[in-house]
This record gives C-alpha cells, structure tokens and sequence, in this order.
C-alpha cells in the first residue's frame, strides 16, 4: 500500500514541486555528520563518562565518535516523529519499556542478531533480553537498564510514626499492600500532609509491575478487563480514598513539588526514581532515604533498550558501540551515576555497586534492588499495551481529581479500549 | 471606517470594451507578481488538503505502511466522546475567553479614548502581552496558576479562602487557559476598539451633548452600536483564534495520556489532533479531525461572513446610526415626559 | 469641570489597574527568574526579586542550546519577513492597482483561501515536507510561509490607497516595466505599510509554537518556543530556571516592540478598520 501513497504524492506534491524548481536533495542519511553516529535518548538515561569517552572517540571506531542528544521530554513522540519525517533520523536511539510498541515498525531499525548479538544473550537478565526481540525473531532493541521496584521511605518522618525506621523491621510491617496502607496511614496521623504516591497512576502502575501478565497474551487474547488489572485498579482508588496520595499528576507543575516540599514521604517505585526523584527534587533530604523490599513483591517498570534505526551510517560501529556502553562493567558505572540498574546479572558483584550510598544513610541500595531483579518473572508486553493503558491511566485520574465513581470509570476505560482495539485491528 | 468594497478603480491598461487579442500575454507581468502565493499555495495548501482526504481514508502510523479503511476514520470519529469533548472543551473556553475579553477591551477602549494624556505608553503597555510569546506566558500563568505552590492560592489562602486546584479540577482548568487567552488579547482588541472609537464623528457626539444625553447613554446608544462594525471583527478573529487553541493547553500539560490535565478538561480540537496523529501515530485519524476542524471554522466564518459581509456592514453601520438618534430621541422624550410627571407630581404632593 | 476631573482621575486609575494586570506576570517572571526554586515552591511565596538571576540564566544556557535556538528563530523570523514583505507586496501591487484578466476571480480565491484553517493540513503538510526530505531542516520554516494571503490582501488594501494613479500614468509614459513601475512607485509608498507587515510577521514566526514543534525534529534544531517547552518538560522540572528562560526568550521581542510599537499599534489599528 505504501506504494500508492508514493504514486499519490509522486503526481502531486512531486511534480508540482519538480515543476517548481522547490524539491529538496531529498537527503535520506542519518543525522549528523559522516564522522558521526548520532545518538537520541531522554535526560538521566545514560552515564555521561562513558559517554564522555564516546564522544573523543567510538572504542574500537577511532575514526567515529559519538553525538549525543539528551531529550528533556516527549521523547517518544520526538523519534517517532522523526522516523515519520525520514530524514535526519539518529543512528542510534534509547527506547522506553515501551519496546514492543515500536514491533510493527522493525523495519526501521537494524535486526541486531544480524550484528552479532545472539554472543552476547547469556550476559543478561532472560525475561530483559526477550522484549527486545519481535515475535518473528527479530532482535530490534538491545536491553540497557532495567527498573526493579523497591520501597523508598523517609526515616525523618516514619521515626516521628514511631515506625522501626530499619529497612529490614519497614519490610516485615509492610509485607504486602494491606498493611502498607496501615502503615501509611499511621504517619500520617502523626505527620498530616504525608502520601505514600504522587498520584493514583503511581500506585497502578507499580502494582501492574509485580504482575507476571499485562493487558495482552502473547497470542493476542486481550486480558486487560481480568481481575489482576481490576485488582490493581482498585489498589490505586484504595490508596486515594484513604488520603495518602499527594494528587501531584504527571506532567503537572505539581509533580516535583511534592517530592520537595517532603509531601511524598514513601513511595513504591523503580530504581530510577532516586536519582529522578529525591536526588534531584530533594537535594536536602540526603541521608534521610532508605529502601527496603517492596509491599507486594519484586516487580519492574521502566528500563530500556537501544536500537540502531535504519538510517545508520555505520551499523557495525553502532552495534559494537552499544555492545561496549552495555557491557557489564559498564553498566555498573550507570548504577554509580545516574542510579541506573544494570540488566547484566555480573554487574550485581562488582565492588563499585557494594558501595554504600550517602543519600541512603549509606545503605547499599543495590542488595535490595537486585534480589527484586533476578526474583521478578518478567511479563508480556504487547504492541498495544500503550493504547490500552493510556484511557484507564486517564480514567484513573478521574477518579482522583474529579471523584468519578469507580465501576463507572472502570467500564468507561474498558469501553474505550476496545473501540480503540477494535480500531487497530486487534481484537 | 472603510469598508472592503468591490475591487476599486484602478489604471486601466486596456481598454474595456474593445480588448486586444494577446490580453492574456500583456498581462504576463501581474500573473508573474501574484505567481509566488499561488504556486506556494498549491504545494503547501491545496494539495495537502487533497492529500489529506487521501490520508483520512488510511490507517496509517506514518512509518509503516497505508491500509485502506473507508470511511472508518469518520464513523469512529462521529462516535468518538474525546473528540465531542474536545469540541465542547473548545467551546466552552473559546466562550469564556472571549466575552470578558471583548467586555474588557471596550471598557478599556472607552477609558483610552477620554484619556487625553499618558495615551501611548498605555497603549504600548496594554499591547505588550500580545507580543510576548504563549509559550512564555502560559508558563507563568501555570505557575500562578498552580495548585501546590501557586500565586493565586497563596493569596485566597492569605485572605481566608481555601485553595482552588485549579490545574486538577474541569472548570479550574478552562478558566486557566481561558485567562492566558484573554490576557493577551485584551490590549490587542482595545487598541483595535480605540480606533473604531476614534473613527466615530465627533459631531454625533456633540449632538448627542446638546440632546442631554448622560455619558452612560451616549456609550450604549451610540457608541457600541457605531462600533458595531469592529466588534464583529474582533469576534471574528477570536472565533477562528479560539477553534485553533493549543499551546496554552499542550504547554500547561505537556504530553500525558490525559493530554489538555485531568480529564482531559483542558483538551481542544486541535490538541486531539495534535495527539492523535503525532504522539499516537494515526496520521489517518489525525487528518479526519482536521476536517471536522475545517468544518466547523467554515460553519462559523459562513456566519460571520454574512455579519461582517461589505455590504452588510454598511447597513449595519447605518442602521445603528439611525437607532442610535432614534434612541436619543426617544430617550429625550422619555426625559421630557419625566420630568413632566415629576414636576406633575410635586405639584400633587403640594 | 470638576465632575470632568473626577472623571478623567477615576479613567486613569482604571487604566493604570490595566496596566498592572498587564505588566504583572512580567514582574512575576522576573521574580521567579531571581529567586530558588525551593524559594517558589515555598510557602508564603517571595514576592521581591531575588539574587539568583545570573545562576538561573547561567543553568539555562547549560540546558539548551539557548543562543543557538535564538539564532535559528532569528534566521526563521527575518527570512520569512524578507520573503513575505517581497512577494506580498509585489502581488498586492498588481492586484490594486492593474486590470488584468481573471484579476476578481484570483482575489476571491485569495481570500477564500483565509478560510483554510492551517491546522486542517497539518498531517499532510508534514508527510508532504518529509517527502521532499525537508523535515528538521529551515526550509520547512520558511518555504511554506513565504507568502500569505493575508499579507497580500492588507497590502492590497494600504496599496488600493496610498498609490496614486497618476504616478504610475507617470512611469507608463517614462517607458518603465511593471516591475520598475513596482521598484520606482510602490515600493517608496509603501513602505510604512511594509514596516507594519514586517513586524507582524517578525512576531508571528518568532512566537509560533505548533508548526516548529512538528517539523523540525532534531533536538539540537529547535525554535526558542520549542526549546523553552523543550525546558519545561524536563523531568525534575527546575522551575527557576524555566522563568529565567522564559524571561531570556521575551526581552528581544519586546525590545523589537519597544522601538517599532507605536507605529506597529496604530498601523494595525488602521488596517483592522479596512476589513
């Protein structure tokens, strides 16, 4: 089909700007110049020293080097977009958990068994490797971080509950949903104002995490209308009808706020959340922080991927670039700076991680993140796991902001889904 | 106040009723001068509106490849609740920025048109938002604006009233934008109500003078309906401002599934477009609303076509003019008879 | 007299009640621009300038590429103002002031095209540039604006009256083309008719916020709205730091405004009493 847009455009836009003298060169290369392997990912994704070092020169390329982009935001709809505009599209570009949304799109991007990644799959995370790889067995996206999930908590203030403030005694009080809620609500007696989440999706989506299944099975069945996302989507309306959600949304001027004016005072999250979260927002909080298991389970959300898209100059270069930035040596310098944890199991015995950390009271947060790694079982993500969650995300915060009921809103959100489903020809 | 009119009359060079054979080759010139809009047009405007009957008849990420899907795009727009509430969304805000904004602007107008002194630094200083970029402004009203740590709350807080979450709740969130909308077009609309004020005859208001009429009188009777031209055509241009709002919403919210805030209470036809086909990909859908969007503006500019029409305007000129004296008159008499009454009854109380 | 004076008083403090509103946010830009974010998020807010102005601009330059942003805007802005004031004003010579056949039937369909709303084409508009491979690059700033028809049809109006007839009888007879006719006669008389186009048109590329956010996808490429947005949106937002930005991207407008405004403002008013 996409033969007669081109006719199409080929009678029209083309002739009538040939005719003009107005036609471009039509440049189709990658962005950047030929010494270059342009690279797009979003801010705090990657350690800037190695990519430092990337930039004097690609290790193994010395005739290349790397040019890095660092996106603030939108970064989706930033390469998507670019990939729609056909030109100056990067070499290399991050990709969100998100993967499996860029399936029907592989075509853009280099399969990397191809460039010799298959030698490489037994350094990494299993259930990480694999949503990289498309269902016809391409490999699209090479795993960079991924995003256990554990309890942060601040000591300062479940001290003034009276709350045991060692990790291990936080993680025994809170073994599981129910009595994480007790728990937040006890400090919150003691400290009015204090949430445990930003927002009513938070606690969504964190629960999602611990699922081992999602919105779709690997066949195609949609599952999104079953009892474990029901269950999850109840948890949240729970945890916000108690009072413990700061109602802080995302995108929203309030979302950092309430990290740093200390409304947020535990939070279930991925590891990426300390550096984004309290490290940036709450500088001042150093030391206060501690981690501990997550109520509910190991789980994971978040962490990401690198794929070389088809307008690479320099596939082979790319691909040993990547390779080399995700090595796990490498990738324990990510979890040293910016708090990234590392898919390459040996990472996890690298001295550098063992260290403690000072903004965690020096807590060794990576024994806590690590057990959540290797016991999380992984789950499906499907093509359509973004447009199936966006209208419950967007349903939720109804809920919040605006008290819709929930059966109301859970039928509202299931409703749009399948007219979306429907629309994509899925279901 | 000038009015378009049929073409003017211009230097001739044929003469009209006995035209030359080569006409067309005489005025090879002219066809060069006005060449470069429409040849741009064509390339950047007419064929991408054919094109996108094309694409609307797709579905299409913009990436892969087209798939053919009929009139699909339209019948699950019809049925679509987003896109009726984008509609509804655009409406209500385009409302809600609009009246204050033109009441504003002609209560600010008629005070610039009494001010004799100081008139160009308030005229400089009431255009100035209007110059500054949405981008700029939205982001300080977000600010002002915002529910944890905004102005506007510091100070409803300071004075005994609760906070308002204004950036969360449906009305909080359309009188926001609603507010970024008419800070910066009020001045523009002033200045533009400033020079209608001043286009109106000074002698009308002499008349008005000697007749007695009261200030109040004279600005209800004859000045908005003598401005009554202009005020069609500043409705006019926020009517097709208004349909096309989105930066003060996509700047407020950024990209979230619930893009325009919470409930999408902030979203407007053209941030569903915007969403639909750049962050969700469905160039086919996305160019389906853009014709729901075309229609719509065509609905409203074929009504206010006929409002501000050259020849309607004429009338309506005119007509104001004649009830405003009419009004006068009738307002004089109406004096007349009361002071009558009044003399009347004084005279019965004694 | 003095119910006159009361009355001009009670004008001048609405008035300058206006002017407050106006002139405000300003204010309330540069305060938050001065002070820590922290400062912001506090609570009462400081309401005075502070003294963090200079680490505010100085983190902003250290986020994006801010001259570079101006830079390219700059370049935008005047290459569609030269182009528009070029070819506008040249079309709307030929449309006031000479008879030529099919003149009525292209102006109508000049003003018909107002009706085009641009967001209608929006998607193929971009699939059209990405074609031409002209995605990311100025040339998709610049070329699909370089003539309007609403610059065509303004100029055509000042033009309608401000060129007298007989000056251009005059060239005719000196033997000049129409396009000496257009260099000689127009273009001197309409010049503060061309100042105002270019000014709105200046401000308009300069604050336009939708298209580039589109069309030029290379983040290291970007419009000053765009990266100002682009500044906004960064996750662990540093609010002090986006006022400073924002307050960086509205000074050389305004400045513009400042020494172009008060012609610009009544050229403008005049021109909307001719629709």
């Amino acid at each position: 089909m996409s033969l007669s847009r081109r006719k199409f455009l080929a009678f029209g836009a083309g002739a009538a700007a040939a005719s003009t003298g107005l036609s471009g060169c039509g440049s189709r290369s990658s962005l950047g110049g030929s010494d270059e392997l342009s690279m797009w990912t979003w801010v705090g994704s990657v350690n800037d020293d190695l990519i430092g070092q990337a930039e004097k020169a690609i290790p193994g390329h010395d005739g290349l080097r790397l040019s890095m982009t660092r996106i603030g935001s939108n970064y989706k709809t930033k390469v998507l977009t670019s990939l729609a505009g056909k030109s100056l599209v990067p070499d290399i570009v991050a990709i969100n958990d998100d993967v499996a949304t860029y399936f029907p799109n592989a075509d853009q991007f280099h399969d990397l068994f191809e460039l010799g990644a298959k030698e490489r799959e037994s350094e990494f995370l299993p259930w990480k490797w694999k949503l990289g790889v498309t269902p016809d067995n391409k490999m699209m996206a090479y795993p960079m971080d991924t995003g256990p999930t554990a309890l942060f908590y601040r000591t300062d203030v479940f001290s003034k509950a009276g709350i045991d403030i060692d990790p291990a005694a936080v993680a025994q009080l809170a073994p599981d949903w129910d009595t994480y809620i007790a728990l937040g609500k006890k400090v919150k007696q003691a400290v009015p104002g204090s949430s445990i989440t930003d927002n009513i999706n938070s606690i969504f989506s964190y629960r999602m995490a611990q699922q081992p299944k999602r919105y779709m099975t690997v066949d195609g069945q949609y599952i999104g209308d079953q009892d474990h996302v029901r269950e999850a989507f109840d948890l949240a309306i729970r945890v916000v009808k108690e009072g413990l959600s700061a109602n802080a949304q995302d995108g929203s001027t309030d979302a950092d706020a309430v990290v740093t004016n200390g409304k947020l005072v535990a939070f279930n999250a991925a590891v990426w959340w300390a550096q984004l979260g309290p490290k940036n927002a709450a500088p001042k909080t150093k030391g206060l922080w501690r981690v501990t298991a997550a109520p509910g389970g190991a789980g994971n959300r978040g962490g990401s991927f690198l794929g070389i898209t088809k307008y690479c100059k320099n596939p082979e270069a790319a691909f040993a670039f990547i390779s080399w930035l995700e090595s796990a040596k490498n990738q324990a310098q990510a979890f040293l700076d910016p708090v990234l944890f590392p898919s390459t199991p040996a990472s996890y015995t690298d001295s550098r991680l063992a260290a403690p950390d000072p903004f965690f009271g020096g807590q060794k947060i990576v024994e806590v993140f690590a057990e959540s790694a290797t016991k999380y079982p992984g789950a499906y993500f499907s093509p359509y796991d973004s447009i199936i969650g966006a209208p419950i995300s967007a349903e939720l915060v109804n809920v919040e902001v605006a008290g819709k009921s929930p059966d109301q809103a859970w039928n509202d959100a299931q409703h749009q889904v399948e007219r979306e489903l429907t629309r994509a020809g899925a279901i | 106040m000038t009015v378009t009119k049929a073409l003017p009359a211009t230097v001739r060079s044929t003469d009209t009723t006995a035209k030359p054979p080569g006409k067309y080759r005489q005025a090879f010139p002219q066809y060069a001068a006005v060449a470069p809009f429409f040849i741009l047009f064509a390339i950047f405007g007419a064929f991408p509106v054919l094109f996108s009957i094309w694409i609307s008849f797709h579905d299409w990420d913009g990436i892969g490849s087209m798939t053919w899907v009929g009139l699909q795009q339209y019948s699950y727009l019809l049925g679509d609740p987003k896109f009726w509430q984008a509609i509804g969304n655009t409406l209500i805000i385009w409302v809600l920025s609009t009246v204050p904004m033109l009441l504003l602007a002609l209560v600010i107008a008629n005070a610039l048109h009494n001010a004799t002194r100081f008139r160009s630094f308030y005229r400089i200083a009431y255009f100035i938002p209007n110059v500054t970029s949405v981008v700029a402004v939205t982001l300080v009203f977000g600010s002002i604006f915002s529910n944890n740590f905004g102005l506007l709350n510091a100070f409803l807080q300071s004075v005994g009233l609760g906070k308002v979450e204004w950036l969360t709740q449906p009305w909080g969130i359309k009188i926001a934008i609603a507010t970024i909308v008419t800070w910066r077009w009020v001045g523009y609309n002033a200045i533009i109500y400033l020079a209608g004020l001043q286009a109106i005859s000074a002698d009308v208001y002499e008349a008005a003078k000697v007749d007695g009429a009261s200030s109040r009188q004279v600005f209800w009777r004859i000045t908005v309906p003598m401005l009554r031209p202009v005020i069609l055509f500043t409705a006019v241009t926020s009517t097709i401002g208004g349909l096309q709002i989105f930066t003060e919403s996509r700047v407020l919210f950024g990209d979230t599934n619930n893009i325009g805030g919470p409930g999408n209470a902030g979203m407007t036809i053209v941030s569903y477009l915007y969403q639909s086909a750049f962050i969700n990909n469905q160039f086919g859908y996305g160019a389906a609303i853009g014709w729901a969007l075309f229609i719509l503006i065509v609905l409203f500019s074929i009504i206010n076509w006929r409002l501000i029409g050259g020849r309607d305007n004429e009338r309506i000129a005119r007509r104001a003019a004649r009830r405003a004296e009419r009004n006068i008159a009738a307002q004089k008499a109406a004096q007349q008879e009361d002071a009558e009454q009044t003399t009347k009854e004084a005279a019965d109380v004694h | 007299m003095s119910i006159e004076r009361i009355r001009t008083t009670v004008g001048h403090i609405v008035l300058m009640l206006g002017v407050v509103v106006s002139i405000f946010p300003f204010y309330w830009m540069l305060v938050m621009a001065s002070n820590t974010t922290p400062d912001i998020f506090s609570y009462p807010p400081k309401l005075v300038i502070g003294s963090h102005l200079f680490e505010n601009m100085g983190k902003v330059l250290d986020n994006i590429d801010f001259f570079g942003a101006m830079l390219l805007t700059l370049i935008a802005s005047l290459g569609v103002t030269v182009l528009i004031l070029f070819f506008d004003s040249l079309a709307a010579f030929a449309f006031a002031k000479y008879e030529f056949p099919g003149r009525n039937f292209l102006f109508g369909l000049l003003l018909a095209t107002f009706m085009i709303p641009t967001q209608l084409s929006l998607v193929p508009q971009f699939v059209t540039l990405a074609e031409f491979g002209w995605i990311g690059s100025l040339k998709a700033l610049i070329i699909p604006g370089a003539a309007n028809a609403f610059g065509i049809f303004w100029m055509r109006q000042y033009a309608a009256g401000a060129i007298p007839d007989e000056l251009i009888s005059a060239a005719k007879v000196d033997g000049a083309g129409f396009f000496r006719q257009y260099l000689t006669v127009g273009l001197p008389v309409l010049r503060p008719g061309l100042a105002f186009l270019g000014i709105f048109t200046f401000i308009n590329v300069w604050n336009d916020y939708l298209w580039p956010l589109i069309v030029m996808t290379d983040p290291n490429r970007l419009t000053l709205q765009v990266a100002l947005d682009q500044l906004n949106g960064i996750y662990g937002t540093d609010y002090s730091m986006v006022m400073a930005g924002a307050l960086m991207s509205v000074i050389p407008l305004i400045g513009v405004f400042l020494i172009g405004g008060r012609h610009f403002i009544s050229d403008l008013a005049a021109g909307a009493m001719k629709f």
